[in-house]
């Protein structure tokens, strides 16, 4: 056990400023816990660089028709740069990317901030929307705003029924309707995650300021919004960073329009026959080095968040602010938003499940409805199993992801030895577009010399490797947000860095831990790209299931499938947020 | 997913109505793969329509062989097969979809087996080596969605298709193989020849065809849906299942309707090759083919039916031009080629 600070004083170890050098010690003693950075660093590498080393040296490749490796080759990156649309791809890209961020940001940052720090009604309200539309599938959110939004989908109905016979208004099917999507769909991620900063925000200055006279207007700009700054800053970052590498979005929504993006080009060229691999890594390569860039910005931008740290040892109770006259309109958008991210699509699939084909939601059509499709899939025992190895995936990704992304987002926040290093382990990960991550780790399952190809394990580290950093985005801003002065003291106090770890940072980070569990849970659950293809017989999901009805065009069965996932989704979901709130209300109660 | 359709010659009609009897395989053969006890069948297909009740069939047919599964579009597939093969430690037994065929065949990781339920079909159905067998059909046709289109404006014939109302109308699967945009070039350039055939399918890009990256069954729901009048390149048998259940689809029949199947074949140093060569036996069979039939396929059999009447060119009366796997695998690049550059 290390050293109290009276024993310290009684060796005689303690120099002349008696505060001072025992915090050095203090330090030194955090730092000789370098077993754990390494440990961690050495785990983090083996997740990370097999696959990043099995990409680039794809890309270079070029196999021959049986097989054989064709040798090393610039031939891939050639073709890439020769490509006809590579400038407007590029362009369209960025601005896909940027206007999708600033939508997701703008809905979910106001949202968490009525929510976590002022008394609007509907709280709960706000976080159901959440939940419920983090646990609906992709494809199928992203089908159903196309059915709503499409050519003949009620908005375009309406108005031509309405205004303007034979006019589309809206045409999904271009960048603006990619930005919306895409918006609309990442905008829980920065709610649950500018929640969990704005809630443990200290509301002192922005008491001082009121006090002083400000408005609520001028103390947001003023005080909120620039305590909160580098977390949004850093938050946005990572948001775009994300967005540039989508490719559900662009594929399912752009191509029809044939709006195309860098993403667009690995997408076609993995759906070629056979798969153009060698092509697809080769413009992954390129992105990764377009956001290296980035993430150099975006580790500059988080350093700086240190200076804003607000959980410190004195006194600290976040208070929500009064809205007074204002309550009203912001009860509004908290319902506004409830209705367009959840209740519009939750409504079309509705729709689709109980129609027994899909088609335009029209009065017409309300005697035909059914319920086949739901008997259908509750009477199946299949779904039973696949649902189960879901969730036993789900969880094990996304407890392993948590505990891991704990231990490294306190590392690089804190800048301990190679806290750099970790960091930049954890979010290279980000860029690797799921498609091309599935490949590499198919190649390296069956390379190991123990059972792991076609195995829950395999699906269960490939989840991790893909949403660790998305875990980090969750601890790591977590942890700035706690001042450094309680581990200081706890080391003074001679607790080692475990016991800082398990006792200190943890209960203070629950907020964080408990919203990116629940996030990586959810989004473990609905992941297809990954299962689609790495899934052996006995580790199937559901989500293969649903592409199986879904690319049968069976929309109606694959709806329910989805609504009583969602519902089982919300249940798990709301549970645990339940038994976190209890547990942060515990650690931050006085 | 890939489905085929192919049209039969008279001779063949005549030949398949004396079938030998099924299930002549022999009963050593039933003996070693009930030892081995199990098989793995990597599929494209649905898994609730037609799999698992085939699966069914063979397991109650053939009790103690264990069949599993692994569902997945045929990109993935290829991916498992070649991965596995790479590695040493192939898993798969079974593989269909005609797509697949061609890559793997090309890297030597299919094993030639000549099915004996299949002896009687016509030689077009099957591998001269045993490489592949048919074991369903498929139509490309285009079909028009009732409510949205009037019954005067319905296209009757590929030069209909040129007309300006369906500029920016029609739409398609984006998909590089038959059952796409150059399935439905391949079609074109082979009954018009070469030089009318550019001059018509230069005019068809001048309609901005919506290009749809999903499949043929998606690409039909849209259009059920309302979000395209006209679309090209889906199965008649989705359109026909559809239409059953009330939905205002129609599928038409532009002649030569372009018409292909899918095929099965079984993996190279498969871990079960006797079960999987059974296996192949029974889904050929005439007990299989009703499977098949009975899911909405349209089987190759001549005495297994297909759920809806008039699916088959001999039945259902219209002209066909059969492209076969292999015929598009020595096409493809040509086609392929100006599909991207006229259209995509």
């Amino acid at each position: 056990m290390a050293p109290s600070a009276i024993q310290l004083a009684d060796s005689g170890r303690i120099g002349k400023t008696a505060a001072r050098a025992t915090f050095l010690r203090s330090t030194a003693q955090l730092c000789r816990g370098n077993w754990l950075n390494i440990l961690i660093a050495a785990i983090l590498a083996m997740m990370v660089l097999p696959p990043l080393w099995t990409l680039v040296r794809t890309s270079f490749s070029i196999s021959n028709a049986d097989l054989s490796y064709g040798g090393l080759t610039l031939q891939n990156y050639s073709e890439l740069f020769q490509g006809r649309n590579l400038g407007r791809a590029a362009l369209n890209s960025f601005l896909f990317a940027l206007l999708s961020t600033a939508t997701s940001l703008l809905i979910g940052g106001v949202m968490a901030w009525l929510v976590e720090r002022t008394d609007v009604r509907f709280k709960s309200l706000a976080f159901m929307t959440t939940i419920i539309s983090l646990g609906t599938p992709y494809v199928l959110y992203v089908a159903m705003w196309l059915f709503l939004l499409g050519r003949s989908g009620p908005l375009n109905d309406a108005y031509r029924y309405w205004v303007d016979p034979g006019v589309t208004l809206f045409n999904v099917n271009s960048l603006a309707g990619m930005v919306a999507i895409e918006g609309l769909l990442w905008s829980p991620l920065v709610f649950l995650l500018l929640s969990s900063t704005f809630r443990a925000s200290n509301a002192d200055m922005e008491e001082a300021a009121r006090m002083a006279g400000a408005s609520v207007i001028q103390t947001v700009w003023r005080i909120s919004a620039r305590l909160a700054w580098p977390a949004i800053l850093a938050l946005a970052l990572f948001i775009f960073i994300r967005n540039l590498e989508a490719f559900e979005v662009p594929a399912l929504i752009g191509m029809p329009g044939r709006v195309e993006v860098l993403t667009t080009e690995i997408y076609k060229s993995m759906r070629e026959m056979p798969p153009r691999i060698e092509y697809a890594s080769a413009f992954s390569v390129i992105l990764l080095l377009v956001v290296s860039v980035l993430l150099y910005l975006y580790s500059r931008v988080s350093r700086q968040a240190a200076r804003y740290a607000s959980i410190t040892g004195k006194g600290f109770r976040p208070r929500p602010f009064q809205l007074g006259r204002w309550r009203w309109l912001a009860s509004m958008i908290v319902l506004l938003n409830f209705f367009v991210v959840l209740m519009l699509p939750l409504g079309a699939l509705l729709w689709t499940a109980f129609s027994p084909f899909v088609r335009p939601i029209r009065l017409a059509g309300i005697p035909s409805l059914t319920l086949s499709q739901f008997e259908t899939v509750l009477s199946s025992p299949r779904y039973l199993q696949l649902g189960i190895n879901t969730i036993i995936v789900a969880t094990a990704a996304a407890t392993l992801t948590m505990l891991l992304m704990i231990v490294a987002g306190w590392l690089a926040a804190r800048r301990k030895a190679g806290g750099n290093v970790i960091d930049q382990l954890v979010t290279v990960a980000l860029i690797f577009p799921e498609l091309v991550l599935g490949v590499a780790l198919l190649e390296l399952s069956l390379a190991v010399p123990f059972p792991f190809y076609g195995t829950l394990a395999l699906l269960v580290v490939a989840f991790m490797i893909r949403y660790m950093p998305f875990g980090m985005r969750y601890t790591y801003s977590g942890v700035l947000q706690i001042h450094p002065e309680l581990e200081e003291a706890a080391g003074t106090a001679g607790a080692n860095t475990a016991l800082i770890l398990r006792r200190i940072v943890s209960p203070l980070l629950w907020p964080a831990i408990a919203s990116g569990w629940l996030f990586i849970f959810l989004i473990c659950a609905k992941s297809m790209a990954l299962p689609l293809l790495l899934a052996g017989p006995d580790s199937q999901t559901i989500s293969v299931a649903m592409f199986s009805v879904l690319s049968n065009g069976q929309g109606g069965e694959v709806a329910a499938m989805g609504l009583i996932w969602t519902a089982l989704m919300t249940v798990i979901a709301s549970a645990f947020y339940f038994m976190a709130r209890r547990q942060s209300a515990h650690a931050f109660a006085h | 997913m890939s489905a085929g359709l192919t049209r039969r010659t008279f001779g063949g009609v005549l030949a398949s109505a004396t079938l030998a009897p099924k299930g002549a395989f022999a009963a050593a053969d039933v003996e070693a793969a009930r030892r081995e006890g199990a098989l793995l069948w990597y599929t494209t297909l649905v898994v609730d329509q037609v799999v698992r009740p085939l699966i069914q069939g063979f397991s109650q047919k053939y009790p103690g062989i264990k069949v599993s599964f692994v569902p997945g579009p045929a990109q993935e597939q290829t991916l498992r097969i070649t991965s596995e093969a790479r590695a040493g430690q192939p898993r798969g037994d079974v593989v269909d979809g005609a797509f697949s065929f061609f890559p793997l065949n090309a890297a030597g990781l299919i094993a030639p087996y000549s099915v004996e339920s299949a002896a009687q079909y016509p030689t077009v159905y099957k591998d001269p080596a045993g490489l592949w067998t048919a074991h369903f059909l498929g139509a490309a046709v285009a079909a028009v969605n009732t409510d949205m289109v009037r019954a005067e404006e319905i296209p009757q014939t590929y030069d209909d298709l040129l007309h300006p109302r369906w500029r920016g109308r029609i739409a398609w699967p984006d998909t590089p193989t038959l059952y796409g945009g150059a399935g439905v070039v391949g079609n074109i350039l082979t009954f018009m020849g070469r030089d009318k055939g550019m001059e018509f399918i230069e005019k068809l890009a001048k309609q901005q065809i919506i290009n749809v990256p999903s499949n043929q069954r998606v690409v039909l729901d849209q259009c059920i849906a309302g979000q395209y009048p006209l679309v090209l390149s889906v199965f008649n048998h989705h359109a026909a299942f559809s239409a059953s259940r009330g939905a205002p689809i129609k599928w038409l029949k532009l002649e030569p309707v372009l018409v292909s199947f899918s095929t099965i074949s079984l993996i190279k140093n498969a871990p079960h090759p006797n079960a999987a060569k059974l296996f192949l036996e029974y889904n050929m069979s005439e007990e299989g083919q009703t499977i098949y039939g009975a899911s909405g396929y349209v089987p190759v059999h001549s005495k297994a039916a297909s759920q809806f009447p008039g699916l088959r060119p001999e039945d259902g009366n219209f002209k066909a031009t059969i492209i076969t796997p292999a015929n598009f695998n020595a096409n493809q690049k040509d086609w392929v080629d100006i599909y991207k550059r006229l259209f995509a």
